[in-house]
């Protein structure tokens, strides 16, 4: 996980390298990331409660280009080497991950990749409108230049083994993703004309132009549909359907992907589904579709799509790309490592499989397909624990413990509204009949702009708070004595400058002792007893008078209780 | 003649006041026979309060006990006529007496004798002789630590520490370039039904300056203070005048008794914690901060008050050394046991029949304390337990009344000696709840530094409110088990520290009653208000409408001379039925 809060700011104060480094301290390729991701993060920031969220993808992206631009590129630092090594199968968003931070770690890491170059569905998947090669070309170089090694056109099963890299290395992680087209099981799909929608982008991908007919249609709501019926406009077709069997508040493609199809002229078929796919000799010429419409939720939240006895519609095509999902490919990879559906099976929280030396990451895993971040989350985790194994400690994935407060847009009342950056670009008419990448990125103003929309709302000390490391190092469990919690009023104000949080305050007497000790002051002290016990400005008149602001309370506090008002540059706690 | 009256706080709280305001205006209107009216400290028999002491001419003792201002004449009477046998009814009995005559009294040797507010009568038996004697006969520290270390003398505020051993460290310790040494003396006596401190106080101020100059001199201290709670005002008024006539007489200031030993003594007023009474959590509220532990090492000993070498000791432990000095430390350690020398006092409180202070010899039986001084349970009931220590000791039953009182023995019951509360329990007590009250206690009286005393207490409290309310669960005892090992192994200080010791010895002599509040949702004694109904046991009620009136809801209804009933809804059990009624028709449930 990235530290939004504190890179967001890094790029307010324009200190670009800090926040690319601070980025990379969870991932690496933050300008293809920055451009592609749907940014679940994004769904998640409070700024929403006042207008919008933060455009924190962008400025992502923002950072990764501007360094790049001032000729001052990211150079990886790794630890001395261990003397282990490790192979990675597959080059995608998940080995790429998973070979900078083992790299990182100090260990040997080969990619291996099936397809000419690495970059796995970032290169192979996402049309170059949206994602420019050239930036992924120039963040996978990054990596390489740290020591990974890469090998590309070698497949699982057929140039490598399992056991061969098994015994050429010390551990072995796959991510090989998921690159089968999801079968619809529908009549006709052999005929000429019917595609897997992954399939298609991959050959675009590898610089062929496939060639379509002037109606196509693409069946399925998800990122990859988009892509497809994107890239078919792009490619001159004239009427671009998309096929989808719910409406669109259950698309599960990104809104602003939904919009921007819209404006290049694709037309959504909401509820319908495909009942056969018909042609004549052997070639395609339509689709028959059973009118949907929605009844019960089904497990996974959403309104389940009934068929409407009797009503159908029949649409001439040229063209079907079908985009349902996708499906690993495992061949080359021991049957007793993999689940009944066919991907590989390993540990939720440490990633491994049967074989202690073997992890999967990515696509591939149990979880099934999902967005890039998903596969790097998992690479990241799965390097830690591979790192672990290859030391000799415990592999022991953990679900970290968290706090978390509820927060009412109340609190942000009185903020000014100041809408997100609208991300500079070209017009639909511009970009429909090529592949020019359709945003141009944001300004130096407009990313200080967007950045110091930031509320902060996070706690400051995150990163920094002893408590929580402590907490994730011993796995605490809060519940196991679970109890009443302690009802401290909110008594914010220390000084002008200084904000005490009770809440998250653990009573350590750091900040008192300090005051006293090392400022010679005694401005802060402990009131009540037992549990009602709180840290409270002594006097507090006398406190807000001569508090000389030395901060030193702020510095030593492990938690982030203590901290200083309005927020000043952060202080590294000293340990 | 002599009318003395026992003006300890017991002796006021049960009306000594007005007793003596009555006796002095009958003596004040005439006095023939020049009876003279004077007052003492607590003699322990705190159960016969207030209690007037008559000498008659001859010096012979008539005490009468349980005085009330309507008898003040009478006494008058007998005391102007000469005829005593006119107080026959209001003479102590001799059961009673025995209450007084199977102690040995050594800290308390003029408590209730002496008039605490008189320098001259304390000299008069025998007072300011130890400090006399060590410091004209040419004694040196080292001589008076070594008799003190013949004794056995171990700190009487709970923990049983050597005393020449403190002294010795603290004479030893290096005073740095600030050279001062201090003498403190802990009378912050908090534990609930413990007041045996503040007897000595009360009842013999000098003999704790007596036992404090012994000290300061053996460690080279000149400046000794004394914390005394607020709470004992009497105390404070006392031990002031005792230091303003000990001041005058030469007994503190500058060269006492002649010599080049000075050492001057100040009270300083506590705050109101109990966790000042533990010895770092005291210097700090000394030096003006709020009262919380400093970690040890460095000991008092080594950087205490001020950061200088500071001796600190109980009253308890002060009262005893002029006693030591004077009789030989053989004498002392002739009593007790092998580990545990002299005697101790006990505050006797709870369903006893006697309550009040004892003092008897280390190596008594609990049993002969309680039922052979203590004249066993009120009431004719059944004893149940015996708590010792306060809120840092336990609850012993039955079958450990036989463990004799010394330091090691009483540890090993998982109860400690403490400072010497003695809480007596009948049938009627439930052990959990009490084990909740101690715990209530600490939890509230922990000072919030650490945090397995500030949350650990909490969180062992709501656990115990849980199940006195019915609500327990399977594995309450264990959980409840898990946080007082934590605690025990993890606070700070001795409060944290002993602070599980009453939920833990609940669970090792009590576990029945604990599972019969979780398991089966009852309470065995019948005290815990969440697990019990009352009822009117319709044979037996004869309608008298006595519970009736006591009903503070009025929950009770039934006509005159027909059974009673209880709405269930409406009554909060407070008990007052069961109380009030004289036909045993109120039956709990």
């Amino acid at each position: 996980m990235t530290d939004c809060q504190k890179y967001v700011n890094e790029i307010k104060e324009g200190r670009y390298k800090d926040a690319v480094s601070t980025i990379y301290d969870a991932f690496p390729l933050p300008a293809s990331i920055g451009r592609v991701c749907p940014h679940p993060c994004e769904d998640a920031c409070r700024r929403q409660m006042v207008e919008e969220p933060i455009s924190i993808a962008f400025l992502k992206a923002f950072a990764a280009d501007k360094i790049e631009a001032d000729g001052d590129p990211y150079v990886i630092q790794c630890e001395p080497d261990t003397g282990k090594h490790v192979a990675i199968v597959g080059g995608g968003p998940a080995g790429l991950t998973a070979a900078y931070f083992l790299r990182r770690y100090g260990h040997q890491v080969t990619i291996y990749d099936m397809m000419p170059k690495m970059g796995g569905m970032l290169r192979y998947g996402i049309p170059e409108y949206r994602l420019p090669k050239a930036v992924l070309d120039r963040e996978i170089h990054i990596i390489a230049d740290s020591g990974v090694k890469m090998v590309n056109d070698v497949r699982l099963g057929k140039e490598i083994t399992l056991d061969g890299l098994r015994d050429q290395h010390d551990a072995v992680l796959l991510a090989i993703g998921a690159w089968t087209s999801m079968s619809m099981r529908v009549p006709g799909e052999d005929l000429e004309g019917v595609y897997g929608g992954i399939d298609f982008l991959e050959r675009l991908g590898l610089g062929e132009k496939p060639v379509l007919g002037e109606r196509v249609a693409v069946c399925g709501g998800g990122n990859t549909a988009m892509d497809c019926c994107r890239t078919a406009v792009r490619l001159g077709a004239k009427e671009v359907y998309v096929i989808y069997r719910r409406t669109r508040n259950e698309m599960p493609a990104a809104d602003i992907e939904i919009e921007e199809a819209e404006e290049e002229g694709v037309t959504f078929k909401f509820l319908t589904n495909p009942i056969e796919f018909y042609g004549e000799n052997g070639k395609l010429t339509g689709v028959k579709l059973q009118i949907m419409e929605l009844g019960e939720p089904d497990a996974s939240g959403r309104r389940r799509p009934v068929p409407v006895e009797g009503a159908t519609e029949d649409i001439a095509l040229d063209n079907v790309l079908m985009a349902i999902g996708q499906t690993a490919n495992c061949d080359g990879v021991d049957a007793s490592l993999l689940t009944p559906r066919g991907t590989i099976a390993c540990d939720e929280l440490t990633f491994r499989t049967a074989f202690d030396d073997v992890f999967a990451a990515g696509d591939v895993t149990n979880r099934g397909a999902g967005i890039a971040i998903q596969a790097i989350g998992e690479a990241q985790k799965a390097a830690l624990c591979i790192n672990n194994y290859l030391e000799g400690d415990e592999v022991r994935g953990h679900i970290p413990y968290f706090v978390e407060r509820e927060v009412t847009p109340e609190e942000f009342e009185d903020r000014p509204k100041q809408n997100r950056e609208k991300m500079p670009g070209l017009t639909p008419e511009q970009r429909r009949d090529n592949f020019e990448p359709i945003y141009f990125g944001f300004t130096e103003e407009q990313a200080l702009r967007e950045a110091s929309r930031c509320l902060e709302c996070g706690c400051h000390d995150y990163y920094d708070c002893r408590l929580i490391r402590f907490a994730h190092a011993f796995d605490v469990n809060p519940s196991k004595y679970a109890g009443e919690t302690p009802n401290r009023e909110n008594v914010p104000v220390v000084t002008e400058m200084i904000v005490h949080d009770p809440n998250k305050c653990v009573l350590c007497g750091l900040c008192y002792r300090t005051c006293e000790q090392v400022a010679g002051k005694t401005f802060l002290g402990l009131y009540n007893r037992g549990f009602s016990t709180v840290v409270n400005p002594m006097v507090p008149e006398e406190a807000r008078t001569f508090c000389a602001t030395c901060l030193k309370c702020v510095e030593v506090c492990p938690t982030g209780a203590m901290r200083s008002y309005p927020a000043v540059e952060r202080k590294v706690a000293l340990s | 003649m002599k009318l003395i009256i026992g003006e300890g706080s017991c002796g006021l709280a049960a009306g000594a006041g007005a007793v003596h305001a009555k006796l002095e205006e009958l003596l004040a209107q005439d006095n023939p026979t020049a009876v003279e009216l004077g007052i003492t400290g607590c003699i322990g028999m705190c159960f016969l309060e207030p209690i007037v002491d008559v000498y008659d001419d001859e010096g012979e003792l008539h005490r009468l006990v349980r005085v009330q201002e309507k008898d003040c004449k009478t006494i008058y009477e007998a005391a102007t006529t000469g005829n005593l046998s006119l107080l026959d009814k209001l003479l102590i009995t001799p059961e009673d007496a025995e209450f007084l005559s199977k102690q040995t009294r050594i800290a308390l040797r003029d408590c209730g004798i002496i008039d605490p507010e008189s320098i001259d009568d304390y000299i008069a038996h025998g007072g300011y002789q130890a400090i006399t004697k060590i410091l004209t006969t040419g004694m040196t520290p080292d001589d008076v630590i070594a008799e003190i270390d013949v004794s056995g003398l171990a700190g009487r505020g709970g923990a049983g520490f050597s005393t020449a051993f403190k002294w010795r460290a603290a004479k030893n310790a290096d005073a740095g370039e600030d050279g001062r040494k201090f003498l403190i003396c802990n009378a912050d006596e908090g534990d609930p039904g413990a007041f045996m401190d503040r007897a000595v106080i009360e009842g013999d101020p000098h003999a704790l300056i007596e036992g404090m100059l012994v000290g300061a001199y053996s460690i080279g201290a000149s400046e000794a203070i004394v914390y005394v709670r607020a709470e004992y005002p009497l105390a404070i008024v006392r031990l002031k005048k005792a230091i303003v006539d000990a001041t005058e007489r030469g007994y503190l200031g500058n060269n006492i008794c002649g010599s080049d030993f000075s050492c001057t003594l100040r009270i300083k007023a506590g705050a109101g914690a109990f966790v000042c009474g533990e010895e770092t959590a005291l210097i700090e509220s000394l030096e003006g901060k709020r009262g919380m532990p400093r970690l040890k090492p460095p000991f008092p000993a080594q950087a205490g008050y001020w950061h200088q070498p500071s001796n600190i000791n109980n009253v308890e432990t002060y009262a005893n050394v002029a006693w030591i000095i004077n009789n030989g430390g053989k004498a002392f350690a002739a009593m007790g046991t092998e580990n545990s020398k002299g005697t101790k006092v006990f505050a006797l409180s709870g369903k006893i029949a006697r309550g009040g202070l004892v003092e008897i010899p280390m190596g008594t039986t609990l049993r002969e304390v309680i039922f052979g001084i203590g004249g066993g349970i009120r009431g004719g009931k059944e004893f149940k337990a015996v708590q010792l220590g306060g809120p840092s000791g336990g609850c012993l039953p039955a079958s450990k009344l036989d463990t004799v009182i010394d330091y090691r023995e009483l540890s090993a019951t998982g109860a400690i000696m403490g400072s010497g509360g003695m809480v007596v329990m009948d049938e009627s007590t439930c052990m959990v709840g009490m084990a909740r009250f101690f715990l209530d206690f600490t939890a509230k009286e922990s000072c919030g530094k650490c945090v397995h005393c500030r949350i650990g207490t909490k969180r062992m409290l709501e656990i115990l409110d849980r199940i006195v309310a019915g609500k327990g669960e399977e594995g309450d005892i264990e959980k409840l088990e898990d946080l007082c090992y934590a605690i025990k192994d993890g606070a700070l200080c001795g409060l944290g520290q002993t602070a599980p010791n009453p939920v833990l010895t609940t669970i090792r002599y009590f576990r029945n009653e604990l599972e019969a509040h979780i398991a089966e949702k009852r309470c065995p004694a019948g005290e815990c208000r969440e697990l019990i109904s009352y009822s009117i046991d319709q044979d037996v009620c004869v309608g008298c409408t006595a519970c009736a009136r006591q009903c503070p809801v009025q929950a009770i209804t039934g006509e005159r001379k027909s059974p009673h009933k209880i709405d269930q809804t409406l009554c909060i059990k407070c008990g007052n039925c069961k109380t009030a009624c004289r036909f045993g028709a109120v039956v709990v449930a």
